[in-house]
């Protein structure tokens, strides 16, 4: 994984605009962003509604509730279309935006008539922008210029030559010396006899990948591009040799257990883990593949496979060391689960939850007026199965419902499931003011208590 | 980069007036702290109100929580502190029915956008939908008592 701890706190943003002259950038990045990861657009994705996104973010949006997260008009994953002009802009823009950052940050002030940096001597001149400084100091006639005019003119110089280097070596890259000639339409390469016929008969119509593109550092963070000087062989959309082919999507309602194992398993995917455990593992890898099918620059299989190894440690669906409440989620949904041992092993706690929930029911009326669940029935293991069904239904956001209602079964359930760092709120619905610390410690004496540095936090002392 | 960290967006260097956020700790990014001055021309102003901001792992599919750590007499804040709006709600997640899709979760929203909210939230209460039902009521009928319960609140959390 990335060094997180470096990046973290040095995250380029629109705002880095603010204080320099090119102010105006700062809407020009806005408008190369993403709106649901404020990255820059990764393999740009055009919806039926006209809005763009990152593939790999519309794609997860979609399969979660269909619906644009812009403007909320359902759409599918199936009729999203790469836009891919936008690509080119963002990578056009994200290769040189270090470069003009910089220059922003510190104007130079030599005036460009006097000599137009060549491609090769542009990182030195910035550098020497303090010294280009003090010689202007001595030549009165310069001064008498307005320096941000100045910068302004430099500056455009400085954006001609970031267009026109790669520009121009893409030039001498398109005629390689085989004693063929391209087609013009379709860019395929063939003898120069061959081009009528190839025209009139077998030309597809639309640029075709022609030539092998070297391999290049996959491209997980656009972050990581900005850091790289401007590379001179960078071709715009160098179309991939080969395009892997988009996995098709499952309708998991109708697939058994058995089949959709099999189905993972032919994918080279895990197999192991509950049903719903399953389902996310296989919607999450479609996401990843057929969004790295829409990139420019597609990453390898291999690749792709540690991007899901860190999704699935970040969602804590597989991760029992790290969390015991998502082990115990993952046991309580177990077929075989044992509800009725589960039950008298947690009576205690189950009481006092019931306890606390009465008394601050009776000290103040609930906050909603929603019908809660009779509380009796937490201890019917019945109950409480029906209740994890229902919410395994539920599925999106548990939060809400464990924030909103008291009631025990269900708390119990979304206590194990949910990620532990919502834990400490579970209890806090139910309490009355400053009451919190009190259910907190009285809840969860057979549970999981809340991580010592969580539970200090929720009861900050302000 | 990890999925967590594309999606939680870093503290703004230029955040709006009145408002700070950032992790707790560099280890738990999904834990954010807030501070939010009260609105002046509200009886919230001189006041300055820690919260706690807890983000969902699949953040931003998901909204994140936001609790105040001090106590807020508001129609819209549970006694716990835990802020009920819009913003921080899932669309298809209104128990009341009270709000519009619109207004509700989005994956585009921001850590900014919601502290935005819940600033312009203590200016202008919601009495529809109640976290704070004794708050609410006081807030629509006893509005001088409400103000000044308040300033009291500000005060005693100042210190003063």
């Amino acid at each position: 994984m990335e060094a997180i701890s470096d990046d973290a706190f040095n995250v380029p943003d629109s705002t880095d605009w603010i204080g320099t002259p090119l102010l105006g950038l700062m809407q020009v990045e806005q408008a190369f962003r993403c709106h649901v990861c404020k990255d820059f657009y990764n393999s740009p994705m055009l919806t039926s509604c006209n809005h763009t996104f990152c593939s790999i973010c519309i794609r997860r949006c979609l399969s979660v509730d269909g619906k644009c997260p812009l403007c909320r008009a359902s759409d599918q994953i199936s009729k999203l279309r790469g836009n891919w002009a936008l690509r080119e802009a963002v990578d056009a823009f994200v290769k040189s935006r270090d470069a003009i950052l910089q220059f922003a940050r510190k104007p130079v002030t030599a005036t460009p008539t006097a000599d137009l940096p060549s491609p090769k001597r542009k990182a030195v001149q910035i550098d020497d922008g303090e010294r280009a400084n003090a010689q202007e100091n001595k030549r009165p006639r310069m001064s008498t210029r307005a320096s941000k005019a100045k910068s302004a003119e430099t500056t455009a110089a400085m954006m001609r030559d970031e267009i026109d280097v790669p520009a121009s070596k893409d030039a001498m890259d398109f005629e390689p010396d085989d004693g063929l000639v391209a087609c013009p339409i379709c860019w395929s390469r063939m003898k120069e006899s061959q081009v009528d016929k190839h025209i009139d008969k077998s030309c597809p119509g639309t640029p075709q990948p022609q030539r092998p593109t070297p391999p290049r550092p996959s491209r997980g963070n656009t972050n990581n591009d900005s850091h790289v000087p401007p590379n001179p062989t960078w071709k715009p959309s160098p179309p991939p040799a080969k395009i892997p082919e988009r996995l098709p999507a499952l309708n998991y309602s109708v697939l058994k257990d058995t089949a959709l194992r099999k189905k993972m398993t032919e994918l080279g995917l895990s197999a192991a883990g509950p049903r719903q455990m399953l389902e996310r593992r296989h919607q999450e890898w479609i996401t990843i593949w057929n969004a790295n099918c829409d990139s420019a620059r597609p990453k390898s299989r291999f690749d792709l496979m540690r991007d899901l190894e860190v999704w699935e440690k970040t969602m804590g669906t597989r991760a029992p060391t790290v969390s015991r409440a998502a082990n115990m989620g993952a046991q309580i949904k177990d077929k075989d689960f044992d509800a009725a041992a589960w039950a008298a092993k947690h009576d205690t706690s189950f009481k006092d939850l019931i306890a606390n929930a009465r008394r601050s029911k009776m000290k103040a009326d609930p906050p909603r007026p929603k019908p809660e669940p009779e509380p009796d029935s937490a201890g019917g293991e019945e109950d409480q199965r029906g209740a994890i069904i229902i919410d395994d239904a539920a599925a999106l956001p548990p939060q809400r419902q464990s924030n909103y209602n008291p009631n025990l079964p269900e708390m119990a359930f979304v206590d194990l499931t949910e990620p532990p760092s919502s834990q400490p709120e579970l209890p806090v619905p139910a309490a009355p003011a400053g009451g919190q610390g009190v259910v907190g410690n009285g809840v969860v004496p057979g549970q999981q208590p809340p991580s010592p540095s969580t539970f200090s936090s929720s009861s900050h002392p302000q | 980069m990890i999925w967590t960290c594309i999606r939680i967006p870093r503290p703004h260097q230029q955040p709006p007036e009145g408002i700070t956020a950032g992790p707790v700790s560099e280890d738990d990014l999904l834990h954010w702290e807030a501070l939010i001055q009260g609105p002046e021309g509200t009886p919230f102003e001189g006041g300055v109100f820690p919260a706690e901001l807890r983000f969902p792992k699949d953040y931003p599919l998901a909204p994140p929580t936001m609790k105040f750590l001090g106590e807020v007499w508001h129609p819209n804040v549970y006694p716990s502190g835990l802020v009920c709006i819009s913003i921080l709600h899932a669309p298809g997640d209104d128990p009341n029915h009270y709000e519009h899709a619109s207004e509700r979760w989005s994956p585009i929203q921001s850590v900014e956008k919601i502290l935005i909210s819940v600033m312009s939230m203590l200016a202008e209460p919601n009495d529809e939908s109640p976290a704070n039902v004794e708050a609410a009521k006081m807030w629509r009928d006893r509005r001088a008592e409400y103000e000044d319960k308040v300033r009291d609140g500000v005060r005693r959390m100042l210190g003063l």
